[in-house]
């Protein structure tokens, strides 16, 4: 079976002053549908460098990455971002919305690049709302929501135009555990219960836990996890 | 549409900020707009055109309206030369010869030739036979009145002269719109020059071409009077006499390129400034898939609004302050009525909204040659 994500021998090369740095060197990684992996290693090992390569945020100086049977690493800068804008997903560990919109309009922005009448974005919007539990807090603010809602806000805009792809860098990283463990619920039912294929970089070993496999990255390569999580690129399942 | 909505949306919420720099612009685009009412006054009172075929015949070497004096008498001579279509004798009395920012005029004219010698002069207020059977009675320009606050039956003195306002005139002639007309012979006698002596004849030609021979022929036939004259078109007369005010105004050219300099400049600051404030979150819209083309134009956007909503403050305060305040700039008794003008405001909003697109161009520039890995984690 194909699989869903297919990695094959990534190279990314960083020019930093006079030195070069490679965060990534010669990485193959296969992830079927609807599975749900993280990512683990140490700061600088190249997992959020690998996450930004498969959401076609940036672009590897060799190797192939093919997503849902299409090459991305060779779009240009303008086709990576049309790309991005219907098949990712991205939630980042600091929700990053935006501050003066209501959560309703947070959600509401990818759905802003389509073409979508306003009937029909209200009824996704709500229903994302709905998924993740905030269908009551559409009018408020970022700063009127606690950490653990902001992030439930930040994966409705994520999963609003139904992207078949989510990328998610340190999603829990800024929660208590009781909110932490709430957003991986909803993440692990997003891919078990929805289908969505889903990346996740974290640092704690109870979010990696919470996913179907576990990858663990040093200096840019896949190496035995320190606690015994699966090494294996390719998927076990 | 989207995308302005939500640009719109950025600025309506940063309130204070957009409040603020839209005060900026909108001082910037009221100094514009009031220095372009001056430029644009002044060019409707010195271009002639086409339908300008107006005279004026004053005494030679005249300084001021109260050195010229010629006799009644010329105008049936004046009348009597080919090419004349109507002439009018007029005496002035002002109430200051320099320049000045409220001029009072008196026109005294024959009451009974004035409505054929002048047609578009139109009686807002009171009527012409009021004016017709009161020999203390004048017909006030609008925009005089509107300076005095006169109106109808209301006295008022300047220059030693007591007059009655017997109505309020209307008129494209931006030199009828600023005067008092009463009757001649009250005029000669209440400024004491005379009867039988008038400071000036308007003579209106058959047509623009006869303005030149027409002034030649009247100055030659009375070059050996007593009294030898000296003929111009109205308009020229006006730009001859006015120099030094023409000079004033012409300098104010340097103070709107100023103003629109400070606007752009302070557009372009305020949303360069946005835009720092924003890296991430740009970053944020070019990760959801929002291209660098709608990134920058959405900055552009807010620019080109913030320079819509200062000019339309700014053009429209400047246009209500010219409108309500009447000024007119006076000199040797002619003047210039500083009067808002539909086209300087049409123009200054262009100005403001072409001023904030423009400045809004580096700012976009700036927003989206950022790459997007280094603005996730600025």
């Amino acid at each position: 079976m194909t699989p869903f994500i297919s990695i094959q021998s990534v190279t990314k090369i960083f020019q930093k002053g006079q030195s070069l740095i490679k965060p990534l060197e010669d990485l193959s990684l296969d992830v079927p549908q609807g599975e749900f992996l993280s990512l683990m290693g140490p700061s600088g090992s190249g997992k959020t460098t690998l996450l930004n390569l498969i959401a076609g945020i940036d672009r590897p100086n060799s190797g192939k990455i093919i997503i849902d049977k299409r090459e991305v690493s060779g779009l240009s800068r303008a086709e990576l971002t049309r790309w991005r804008a219907r098949h990712v997903g991205y939630i980042f560990q600091l929700y990053h919305l935006v501050p003066i919109l209501s959560a309703y309009e947070n959600v509401e922005l990818p759905l802003l690049l389509g073409k979508l009448g306003k009937a029909e974005r209200q009824e996704r919007i709500l229903a994302a709302l709905d998924l993740v539990g905030l269908a009551d807090r559409a009018d408020h603010r970022p700063a009127e929501l606690s950490g653990g809602q902001e992030q439930r806000v930040a994966i409705a805009r994520a999963i609003v135009h139904d992207p078949g792809l989510l990328v998610a860098d340190e999603p829990t990283g800024d929660l208590d555990r009781e909110s932490a463990d709430g957003i991986l619920k909803l993440l692990g039912s997003l891919a078990d219960d929805h289908g969505k294929t889903i990346v996740m970089v974290t640092h704690d070993p109870r979010a990696a836990a919470a996913a179907h496999r576990s990858l663990h990255l040093e200096k840019g390569r896949f190496v035995e996890s320190p606690t015994g999580h699966s090494v294996s690129a390719s998927p076990s399942r | 549409m989207k995308l302005a909505l939500l640009a719109l949306k950025n600025l309506v919420r940063h309130r204070l900020r957009s409040l603020l720099t839209t005060l900026g612009v909108s001082a910037g685009m009221f100094l514009y707009a009031s220095v372009q009412t001056m430029q644009h006054s002044l060019a409707v009172a010195t271009e002639a055109g086409a339908a300008d075929t107006t005279l004026v015949v004053y005494r030679e070497n005249r300084f001021c309206p109260a050195t010229s004096r010629l006799p009644e008498h010329y105008l049936s001579v004046i009348e009597g030369i080919p090419g004349v279509r109507q002439a009018i004798p007029i005496q002035i009395a002002v109430n200051n010869c320099g320049a000045s920012l409220d001029v009072i005029t008196f026109r005294g004219v024959p009451p009974e030739t004035l409505r054929a010698y002048n047609p578009e002069i139109n009686v807002v207020e009171g009527t012409y036979e009021d004016f017709l059977n009161q020999s203390d009675g004048a017909l006030v320009g609008q925009h005089f009145a509107r300076r005095r606050g006169l109106s109808p039956g209301d006295t008022f003195e300047a220059v030693g002269v007591n007059v009655t306002v017997a109505g309020i005139i209307a008129s494209d002639s931006p030199q009828d719109e600023n005067v008092a007309y009463v009757h001649l012979p009250f005029l000669q006698q209440a400024s004491r020059v005379g009867l039988g002596v008038v400071t000036q004849f308007n003579v209106k030609v058959e047509r623009a071409e006869l303005l030149q021979p027409v002034a030649e022929k009247i100055d030659e036939t009375f070059a050996a009077d007593q009294q030898p004259t000296h003929t111009r078109p109205e308009k020229a007369f006006f730009a001859e006499t006015a120099k030094q005010m023409i000079e004033l105004i012409s300098f104010t050219r340097w103070l709107g390129l100023g103003a629109v300099a400070a606007v752009l400049g302070l557009v372009a600051n305020a949303v360069l400034l946005i835009v720092r404030g924003r890296v991430r979150e740009t970053a944020i819209l070019q990760t959801l898939g929002y291209s660098r083309w709608a990134i920058g134009w959405m900055v552009v956007i807010e620019g080109g609004l913030l320079g819509l909503v200062g000019g339309i403050i700014g053009v429209l305060g400047a246009t209500a302050f010219f409108h309500f305040k009447s000024f007119t700039l006076g000199n040797e008794g002619l003047t210039l009525a500083l009067s808002p003008s539909l086209p300087v405001t049409l123009s200054g909003l262009a100005v403001a909204v072409t001023l904030g697109l423009v400045a809004s161009l580096y700012p976009a520039w700036k927003a989206t040659s950022r790459p997007l890995v280094q603005s996730l984690n600025a």
